[in-house]
């Protein structure tokens, strides 16, 4: 009697459980899983300019291999993303030790390191398109001062990736210094205590010591990078709209102008398929590195 | 050979340089952008650019006039205050009931769908509305902003949950307490602080989200950061309306993060670190 009750009480619960999750659930389901479903038959989908549409089997994914355009936009979304990942990662994981030895933060110090990450990509992409405007930029005087030539910047095929990636590094190195900062101030102190009762150089102890400590806290930072950097949207739609030329049209832009421009959803839909299947399998391999460097 | 007290020293002036240049390269732009936009129409372009100016407010009058900013701020505040509210009513239940029983699926789920590049929901979204006449309509603009908020919601409020000993909602439960009625009366007060961070940053990742708004918006319901196009547009030769339409568009969020600071790494990694 007092267990079929107790049973009674469990299932009651189960259900109020589920009824708890089921709008996130019934919400995602809707205005993802079911739109992604459409989005792959949307791939074996041709659009006549007419609006009419027909099956026609791989032939988009087939139209990808020998796509020029789509092969040079994997080769700008690899060496953005290699090129941001780099200088993010090197350039955190320097400014999380830095903040770290330096013991106390003000609120206000914090605020401003954040406020690049915080602010809009957007806001970013506007604000140095004029600094970096190549006639009438401050960063051009800025090169003239010290007695350097002045750059395109944005407006050159062959520097406007490493001047994106600036402008990405820009905003997310403090996030990822602060990731990493994270870690540092996780670490057990007694492990330094140790090196240094050794003789250990700061030097050999970073290298030995916390380097290996921290790389779980690395590869996070990375996948969080990852994700973002391989769908490199926002700075350049706003500041170069993938030119000059072709010379930064990154995947996620490419296929977006097929399908909003040209409106070629079916062949969109392909472009994006493979650009979302090259992001899973980054955050999985990844994602078996942190598994391996994990202590 | 120096003491140890003197490397010491030494050792603490070095890195306090070194976090001085950071803050500057981190602070340059910004300021940069915040002072271009009250300088005067002349002097914005100047070159050498200037440092020394009298401030003035025309661009900002500049930018009322001749845009309609205000009508598109007030698009953007619709969009993100809608889609900040739709994922907390969706977020905060689904976060305790993931906690509760630790069936993590719904909460990946949701995950999953942050990671995907936007544009992958962007073309079915786009065929589907238009089908439906939803295109350039708040809800479709809500609802697909609710897709980035309702992750940040689940994820930020997931260890807030966890943190509550089980003993508590047990003597509830004893008293008979439903379990709606022990997430309503008793653990949401308990995270309270963990839902002002959820909504404070589910605001500013909505207002920040630039790709939907792009398509699914039109010139009535525009938000502030898709007719930020225009602005470039018009303003290739006024850089002082560009940079005032910059730093009104970044002022929100950065207010905001700014309140948060303290908590927001934990949030913004989604729980992948401790801080």
């Amino acid at each position: 009697m007092l267990d079929a009750a107790a049973t009674l009480t469990q299932d009651r619960q189960r259900l109020e459980l589920s009824a708890l999750s089921a709008p996130a659930v019934i919400f995602t389901v809707a205005m993802i899983a079911f739109p992604v479903v459409y989005t792959i038959w949307l791939g074996f989908q041709s659009f006549s300019s007419t609006g009419k549409q027909s099956f026609v089997g791989l032939a988009n994914y087939s139209k990808l291999i020998v796509d020029t355009e789509f092969w040079h936009g994997l080769w700008v979304t690899i060496a953005l993303y290699v090129l941001s990942l780099v200088l993010q990662l090197v350039f955190g994981i320097w400014l999380a030790l830095v903040l770290f030895h330096a013991k106390r933060l003000p609120g206000i110090v914090r605020s401003l390191f954040i406020s690049p990450f915080m602010m809009p990509p957007v806001v970013a992409g506007m604000m140095w398109l004029v600094i970096l405007d190549p006639s009438l930029g401050a960063a051009n005087y800025i090169l003239q001062c010290f007695g350097l030539p002045p750059s395109e910047w944005l407006a050159s095929p062959t520097w406007v990736i490493p001047t994106v990636a600036l402008i990405d590094s820009w905003q997310w190195t403090p996030y990822v210094a602060l990731i990493v900062l994270g870690g540092l101030q996780s670490l057990p102190p007694s492990v330094y205590e140790a090196a240094q009762i050794d003789g250990a150089s700061p030097f050999k102890t970073f290298q030995r010591i916390t380097l290996p400590l921290l790389l779980p806290t690395i590869v996070t930072a990375a996948i969080l990078r990852s994700v973002d950097l391989l769908r490199f949207f926002d700075i350049i739609y706003i500041t170069t709209q993938g030119g000059p030329g072709n010379a930064s049209n990154t995947l996620n832009i490419y296929g977006f102008r097929v399908g909003f421009e040209f409106f070629n959803i079916g062949y969109a839909s392909a472009l994006m398929l493979t650009l979302t299947a090259i992001v899973f399998g980054a955050v999985l391999a990844f994602n078996r590195l942190r598994g391996a460097v994990a202590w | 050979m120096m003491d140890a007290p003197t490397t010491d020293r030494w050792i603490r002036r070095l890195n306090l340089l070194q976090l001085v240049l950071a803050g500057i390269i981190i602070m340059t732009p910004t300021v940069w952008m915040v002072l271009s936009s009250f300088k005067p129409s002349f002097e914005v372009t100047a070159y050498p650019p200037t440092l020394i100016f009298t401030p003035t407010m025309e661009n900002y009058i500049e930018l009322t006039k001749t845009t309609p900013f205000v009508s598109y701020a007030i698009n953007s505040l619709i969009v993100t205050v809608g889609s900040t509210g739709l994922g907390l009513l969706f977020g905060i239940p689904a976060a305790f009931a993931v906690s509760w029983t630790r069936i993590s699926w719904p909460a990946i789920l949701t995950l999953a769908a942050r990671m995907a590049p936007g544009t992958l929901f962007l073309l079915p979204w786009y065929v589907m509305f238009r089908q439906i006449g939803m295109i350039g309509s708040y809800t479709a603009l809500i609802l697909s902003h609710a897709v980035i908020t309702l992750p940040i919601v689940i994820w930020v409020l997931l260890p807030s949950f966890d943190s509550i000993p089980r003993s508590v909602f047990e003597a509830a439960q004893v008293d008979g307490c439903s379990v709606t009625r022990v997430l309503w009366r008793i653990a949401l007060p308990l995270v309270a602080s963990g839902v002002a961070i959820a909504a404070i940053l589910a605001f500013v990742f909505s207002w920040n989200y630039f790709l939907f708004a792009l398509v699914l918006s039109n010139g009535d319901t525009k938000t502030l950061i898709a007719a930020a196009f225009n602005f470039i547009g018009e303003g290739s030769t006024q850089w002082g309306a560009l940079m005032a339409a910059a730093t009104l568009i970044a002022l929100p969020p950065l207010i905001l993060a700014a309140l948060v600071q303290r908590w927001l790494v934990s949030g913004l990694t989604l729980g992948a670190v401790k801080g």
